[in-house]
């Protein structure tokens, strides 16, 4: 018996594709961009620049939360949904 | 309906795969992953970054501290000391000649390669990677150094060379 998830995925067999290449995109982005924070607040600190390693810090927080939070829309895996 | 024949292998079982190809296969759910904990480990980088230097403040060197002798250090020469406090840090006294002394912490601000005083050219150089640092206030003349060298104050009294902290 086919449901509407069943019928959903076979008309749009590249939605999982797409969904997941997304997340890891916007995800690989994120930690680019918290790579640069590391970075620049490092350097900052060195030159008792407090105010700087305080606004990455924060920023980098809320990328972390963001990433966390992106997980909830990967894909299940594909294995489990092979039903025949 | 049928099970899910994947449903049935316990989890232990799944970490634990008999065929290589199965062990070695990262999928991208797994990738995925990955970065998010990448991603929270680099925020509990740059957090810990604000934590110690709030925390642990650099202390500032307090009082005067006895070098050498000014007969010692000739003209156009420089002389090598450490000041012991929180962290030892080794520093260049250099006598510019005309009663000009000047003392620099000795480490590059690139990539803290020891630094050293050239008369010929009237530069502080780091030789790792060509960086030029100006022998009066410690600027950066050319090269990869992003901050000038942090400087101490000379104080010569009786014959004898004393630094402290530069007074803004």
């Amino acid at each position: 018996m086919s449901d509407f998830r069943q019928s959903q995925n076979e008309a749009h067999p590249n939605k999982t594709n797409t969904l997941m290449t997304g997340i890891i995109l916007l995800l690989i982005l994120f930690v680019t961009i918290q790579i640069w924070f590391l970075f620049g607040a490092l350097n900052n600190a060195l030159q008792e620049n407090l105010n700087f390693a305080i606004t990455t810090a924060v920023g980098s927080l809320v990328f972390a939360f963001a990433s966390f939070w992106l997980l909830r829309y990967l894909p299940d895996p594909i294995k489990k949904r092979k039903k025949k | 309906m049928s099970k899910d024949p994947n449903q049935e292998i316990p989890k232990w079982k799944q970490d634990f795969p008999i065929e290589q190809k199965e062990a070695t296969h990262v999928s991208r759910r797994e990738f995925a992953k990955f970065l998010t904990l990448l991603s929270g480990a680099l925020a509990v980088g740059n957090t810990a970054i604000v934590v110690k230097s709030l925390a642990f403040p650099e202390k500032p060197l307090i009082g005067e501290h006895p070098i050498c002798l000014e007969s010692q250090v000739a003209e156009g020469e420089s002389f090598q000391f450490e000041i012991e406090g929180s962290k030892t840090i080794p520093y260049l006294l250099i006598n510019l000649g005309e009663g000009e002394w000047r003392a620099f912490e000795q480490k590059c601000t690139h990539l803290s390669c020891a630094v050293k005083y050239r008369h010929d050219i009237g530069q502080i150089e780091c030789p790792c990677h060509k960086g030029y640092f100006n022998a009066r206030t410690g600027d950066v003349i050319q090269g990869p150094p992003p901050r000038p060298l942090p400087q101490l104050e000379v104080v010569i009294r009786e014959g004898q060379v004393f630094v402290k902290a530069q007074t803004v």
